[in-house]
């Protein structure tokens, strides 16, 4: 796992002990995590988010999402503040993989070891920033199409409500659930419509391309904008029952067939 | 035409909602369901309240009537979309088709008698009273719902499908590795479920001590596969070969969970 920084000729006495570090908290998550490695972890987070991790393509990730997480409405880049650490940390190793189609965040996310990973994803777990105004425009006349997708689904088409696996609100069902309340209009619509043509296929078990595909480019826009009106979460303390150990994604290759 | 011959017509009309009560799950694309009265056209007054109190109960089982509630089960757990999904025992092809005769007590069973039934071995439960405001509120809602169903007919999608024999015994070996691979994402490797950041359930259990009792429906492989076929992975029915479903229902119900409450000593009655 960190074969990759081998070249790059970091290796000080420190950086090696980030690493040996990053292996064991990686290796045991949830015992090694004293307060003083994931503070670290934090920090080296924060570092990446702020310039980067020094390798060659390696932007910082607040020039897009800001240092709060914030993102920026606008033009679909998500917010990120608050979203789990074993969210964030999948959908990176997604885009590096190529199952997470992103021309932005491609090339960014190319040189980032593991270890970089999880600590900008645990960086950016823990920040917390206000909902920023969405300029997209707003169809009252889908207002109710999309109360009725995200609360009741469409059945007769199999798709159940977007709240039995995205919480209540919208709220996410951390850590494999990401919130979509309160994200933007833009970036919702683009992800939908992104699982819907299979560009993202990141998704454990297919379960969104298998909805959005069925949702129809009007009924993808009510839920949409239905979502972006919402606040975002600020999670508590994540519920000891939803470790991710007993929620494991088991990657789709090494699903049995039939 | 005689009145007879328009009688045989009728039948004949009625028939084509009839479910050949299908051996194996076929695909049912292309087939209209029976659909429940649309939103919105609830009635206002008791009635509507009443009927809209059952809904809540339906769906928040555990919130709205407590004391008959024993475990972390809705009755939307199984009865998918408020009761109302095909092929996961939807009211509207329950409701029609009682008094019923059934094997598990020797009776005629009425409606009520069968939703006092889940309670007991699904909810793991204190059966409601038959006059008691619960028993009354899920009694409008399953009329409600069924408004316009033809009655004492098994409709297409009512019930839970019935699986023909698979071809190798079902395995609860195999169906671990099923289950690990397609169901612990939401039910959790340990079967135990999932919380919502504030502490609900979220996915329900589907074995352990919060789970449905030994006396359910579900503790029936055959009953668990055909369920497990047409509805889970949750939005990805029917995506299981019948084979994985017989094998993956035989793993969950070969976990532990609470005892048959008819059999279990000091249980509830
Ligand atoms: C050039 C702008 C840009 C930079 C720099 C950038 N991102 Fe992104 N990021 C995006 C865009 C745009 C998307 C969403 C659309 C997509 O997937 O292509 C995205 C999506 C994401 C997502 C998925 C969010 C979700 O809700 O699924 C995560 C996580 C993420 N970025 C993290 C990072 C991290 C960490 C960095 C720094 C290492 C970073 N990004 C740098 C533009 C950027
Ligand atoms: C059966 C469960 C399920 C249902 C129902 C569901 N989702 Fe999802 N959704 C997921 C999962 C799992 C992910 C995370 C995918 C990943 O890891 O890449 C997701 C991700 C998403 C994302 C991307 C979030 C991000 O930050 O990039 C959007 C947008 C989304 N869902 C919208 C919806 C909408 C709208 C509905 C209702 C029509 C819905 N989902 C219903 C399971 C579900
Ligand atoms: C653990 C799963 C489970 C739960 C929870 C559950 N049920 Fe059931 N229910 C079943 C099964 C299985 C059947 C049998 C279906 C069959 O045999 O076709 C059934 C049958 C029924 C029937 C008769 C359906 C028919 O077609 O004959 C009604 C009505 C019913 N349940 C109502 C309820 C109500 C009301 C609740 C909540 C108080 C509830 N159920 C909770 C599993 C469940
Ligand atoms: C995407 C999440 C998800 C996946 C994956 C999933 N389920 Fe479920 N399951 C649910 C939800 C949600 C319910 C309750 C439905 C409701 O409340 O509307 C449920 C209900 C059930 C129930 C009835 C209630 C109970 O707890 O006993 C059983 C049994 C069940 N699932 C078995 C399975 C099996 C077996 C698999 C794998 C083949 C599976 N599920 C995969 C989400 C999921």
């Amino acid at each position: 796992m960190v074969v990759s920084r081998s070249g790059s000729g970091v290796f000080s006495p420190l950086a090696l002990a980030g690493i040996l570090l990053g292996t064991f908290v990686a290796l045991f998550p949830s015992r090694a995590r004293g307060a003083d490695t994931e503070a670290a972890l934090i920090a080296w987070g924060h570092t990446i988010a702020m310039q980067g991790n020094g390798l060659p393509g390696n932007t910082a990730c607040a020039e897009c999402h800001r240092i709060n997480g914030g993102g920026m409405p606008s033009v679909g880049i998500p917010r990120i503040a608050g979203q789990t650490e074993t969210y964030i940390y999948r959908e990176i190793r997604g885009v590096q993989e190529g199952t997470r189609y992103s021309p932005y965040m491609d090339g960014i996310v190319q040189n980032l070891s593991r270890h970089d990973i999880r600590a900008v994803a645990l960086y950016y777990s823990t920040v917390r920033t206000p909902k920023l105004p969405d300029p997209a425009s707003y169809d009252p006349a889908l207002r109710e199409l999309g109360r009725r997708i995200a609360h009741r689904g469409l059945w007769d088409r199999n798709i159940p409500a977007c709240i039995l696996c995205h919480g209540q609100d919208g709220r996410g069902i951390p850590p494999n659930f990401p919130y979509i309340a309160g994200q933007s209009t833009t970036y919702l619509m683009g992800q939908l419509i992104s699982f819907a043509v299979v560009r993202r296929k990141d998704d454990p078990e297919g379960l969104m391309r298998g909805i959005a595909s069925k949702l129809t480019h009007r009924e993808i826009k009510a839920v949409a904008q239905y979502f972006a009106s919402l606040d975002p979460p600020v999670y508590g303390k994540i519920s000891e029952k939803n470790r991710p150990d007993r929620l494991r994604l088991i990657p789709e290759k090494e699903i049995p067939t039939p | 035409m005689t009145a007879r011959s328009l009688i045989l017509l009728i039948l004949l009309a009625t028939g084509l909602l009839l479910d050949p009560r299908p051996t194996g799950a076929t695909g049912n694309q292309n087939f209209q369901f029976f659909a429940p009265p649309a939103e919105g056209t609830l009635p206002n007054g008791p009635l509507g309240r009443l009927i809209r109190q059952g809904e809540l109960i339906f769906i928040h089982t555990g919130q709205y009537a407590p004391r008959y509630v024993g475990n972390d089960l809705t009755c939307e757990s199984c009865h998918l979309d408020r009761g109302i999904k095909p092929y996961s025992a939807p009211l509207w092809g329950a409701y029609g088709t009682y008094p019923r005769y059934r094997s598990k007590n020797h009776q005629v069973n009425t409606l009520e008698e069968r939703i006092q039934g889940c309670f007991r071995f699904s909810l793991n439960g204190t059966p409601p009273p038959v006059g008691s405001k619960t028993m009354k509120a899920l009694i409008a809602y399953s009329f409600w719902v069924s408004r316009g169903a033809p009655v004492g007919l098994y409709l297409k999608g009512q019930g839970i499908v019935r699986m023909s024999k698979p071809a190798r015994p079902p395995d609860p070996l195999r169906g671990k590795a099923i289950f690990e691979a397609r169901c612990s994402l939401c039910h959790g490797l340990d079967g135990q479920g999932t919380q919502s950041d504030n502490d609900q359930v979220a996915f329900p259990p589907v074995w352990g001590p919060h789970s449905y009792t030994k006396g359910a429906g579900f503790y029936k492989v055959s009953k668990l596969a055909g369920f497990v076929k047409m509805n889970m992975p949750l939005s990805k029915g029917e995506t299981l070969s019948d084979q994985q479903a017989w094998d993956v229902a035989a793993y969950v119900d070969s976990q532990p969970r609470p005892e048959d409450p008819r059999k279990a000593k000091g249980g509830k009655s």
